[in-house]
């Protein structure tokens, strides 16, 4: 599927090439979190969405925190750093106190979950600079059950975002200040957006997760008789991702 | 000699004020108020989930249903999300008439919350007022795409059609005739003593707090903090346009209402520049029949009528979104409400409610 060039975005030059994304340590879904250099190296010809752009900011992270930084991932124009959670806080307070950089406005906070790294779920901060304008996107790993520091002593904004990451993914913070359910009523049992959280149905119809070429990441009824938007029949005509 | 003590009392979830379902918990000392919390979620649909189940196109209806009254900032700012993550270049012409239907739209939002936002206050006549020339712009709205509240006008790559015969000139009416109407609202409200008596110095937020807190739009640059997102990172060719990005000086309920009315001054001169200089050609970028982004992940932020709209979307190569999340400016908005009531009164959370033009179906996604 990957090589049609119908699939291809209009903007990539190589058409006809091998998978142009070469091991984007996004999509490999178990990759370990510390993969080699984020350059594609043998690509003949760099791929326009992951051309590096210059940060100072990632650039400063690299000369105070060498030892911190576990990667750098480029996309679509935006620097992502991949911390490790030990000295988050601190890196945190440097980004925004820092006269160069000035992160003071926390633009958003999420996390993603991949049931198949060995560190399940990844938080996503987005950073900008009001006065600088310029934004930085950090993220961390962590572990089933591992708090993360909480970001509300640096950025209050934090608070209700935490609150909602907690809420829908089950994810604690230490040391923040109200950590209660948000969108969720307080007595909801389960955490909506892991991905082995049903679609439908109660949340004791357990589902199965399965990886599947057609329609990636889609989770298939086993025994709840609601059937989802067809993709279930789709997987049993097409065979693919079956057993 | 009496007793006092602090009550308790609930505001909402059913309170023609809050414009949705929300509850605040109040606690009193008198009518002064010691603390608040907001209660959400009463809306909550689970749209982040229901996206990571829906192929690309199909999401945008979606988008539609989270901010209501504003669907076509978040049908902008979803697309310009998908076109980041693929790479694609929207042609010109559909950019500008993706910058017309965006700031029509600021207009119409700020018109609804101005009607709602004085009558609230006791000013019933603004809102027949305002709903006169929203009106005009949902036929606008109706005349291009056959929906006047949930639009779903935009595909990725640009616009499914072009603008119907005879459309622009009828816009360019309606910014012809609109200064006046607003002179209207203005005549009722600016200098009315009521008005200015219920919202000078009510629910004042600190420039720093509001930084702080995340509030993004008019509510932040109420406080004078110069942050528009067309101008900081312009998207959707916003930096071809000449406009002024107007600024509060003390943060109150007040300095909001003034910095809506000039925007919307501001966003006629932005269709006016659109519409002089709409560049012919293709609506619509050549874009695969199934969307398929790149593994990889883009965050991408669009100034809808309420503030920063953010779209972080966490593709895996396949044709859904292996994650989809919505920063909505309503849901980081409401957060810091508890922190510009305290010491106010009961009276006056409802002024300063209507002043961050929240909308509950953006903030309980």
């Amino acid at each position: 599927m990957t090589d049609d060039p119908n699939n291809q975005p209009p903007a990539s030059p190589s058409a006809g090439s091998p998978p142009a994304p070469a091991a984007p340590p996004a999509s490999s879904a178990a990759a370990p979190p510390a993969p080699a250099a984020p350059a594609a190296p043998a690509a003949p010809k760099a791929d326009p969405l992951k051309a590096k752009v210059e940060s100072r900011a990632v650039d400063l992270l690299h000369e105070r925190f060498a030892d911190q930084v576990v990667e750098v991932l480029y996309h679509a124009g935006d620097a992502l750093v991949r911390l490790r959670k030990d000295r988050f806080l601190e890196i945190a307070r440097m980004l925004r106190d820092d006269q160069e950089l000035r992160f003071d406005y926390l633009s958003n906070l999420t996390a993603v979950h991949w049931p198949q790294r060995p560190q399940p779920f990844e938080m996503v901060y987005h950073l900008f600079s009001i006065t600088k304008r310029h934004r930085l996107t950090l993220k961390m790993d962590l572990g089933e059950g591992e708090e993360a520091p909480t970001a509300s002593v640096i950025w209050p904004t934090a608070n209700w975002h935490e609150r909602e990451v907690f809420d829908l993914f089950g994810i604690r913070f230490s040391g923040h200040p109200d950590l209660t359910r948000i969108l969720m009523t307080d007595e909801w049992v389960g955490h909506p957006l892991r991905k082995d959280y049903p679609l439908e149905g109660k949340p004791e119809d357990h589902l199965q997760y399965r990886e599947v070429t057609t329609a990636q990441h889609v989770y298939t009824y086993e025994k709840s008789p609601i059937r989802g938007f067809g993709w279930k029949k789709e997987i049993e005509k097409t065979g693919v991702g079956k057993g | 000699m009496f007793r006092t003590e602090e009550m308790d009392i609930n505001m909402g979830p059913q309170h023609p004020s809050t414009h949705g379902v929300l509850r605040l918990k109040l606690t009193l000392d008198g009518e002064s108020i010691t603390d608040m919390r907001p209660v959400i979620g009463y809306l909550h649909r689970g749209v982040e989930k229901l996206c990571e189940h829906r192929t690309f196109p199909m999401i945008e209806p979606l988008t539609d249903r989270l901010d209501y009254v504003a669907a076509i900032s978040e049908n902008l700012g979803y697309c310009g999300a998908v076109e980041k993550a693929m790479g694609v270049v929207v042609p010109p012409r559909a950019q500008y008439i993706r910058v017309i239907l965006a700031e029509l739209q600021r207009i119409a939002s700020h018109l609804l919350w101005l009607g709602t936002h004085a009558l609230d206050l006791g000013a019933m006549s603004v809102f027949f007022y305002t709903f006169r020339e929203r009106e005009l712009i949902l036929d606008l709205f109706e005349a291009f795409c056959g929906a006047r509240l949930t639009y779903n006008s935009m595909r990725i790559g640009g616009l499914l059609e072009d603008v119907p015969a005879g459309w622009l000139d009828r816009v360019r009416h309606f910014i012809t005739i609109f200064p006046g109407r607003e002179k209207e609202y203005e005549d009722l409200l600016t200098v009315n003593r009521i008005f200015v008596g219920r919202t000078k110095d009510v629910g004042v937020l600190a420039p720093q707090d509001a930084i702080a807190l995340g509030v993004s739009g008019p509510s932040l640059r109420g406080s004078g903090v110069d942050y528009d997102v067309r101008r900081a990172q312009p998207y959707s060719s916003y930096e071809q346009f000449e406009f002024d990005v107007p600024l509060g000086r003390q943060g109150d309920t007040y300095d909001r209402y003034l910095v809506r009315m000039e925007e919307m001054r501001q966003s006629c001169r932005i269709i006016r520049q659109a519409l002089d200089r709409l560049p012919e050609g293709e609506v619509r970028a050549k874009v695969p029949k199934y969307i398929k982004p790149p593994a990889g992940e883009v965050y991408h932020v669009v100034e809808s009528p309420r503030g920063e709209q953010g779209f972080h979307i966490v593709t895996s190569g396949g044709e859904m979104p292996y994650r989809m999340r919505f920063r909505s400016p309503s849901f980081v908005n409401l957060q810091a409400l508890p922190s510009m009531c305290k010491g106010q009164l009961v009276a006056d959370v409802v002024a300063v409610i209507g002043s961050i033009d929240i909308v509950l179906g953006d903030v309980d996604r």
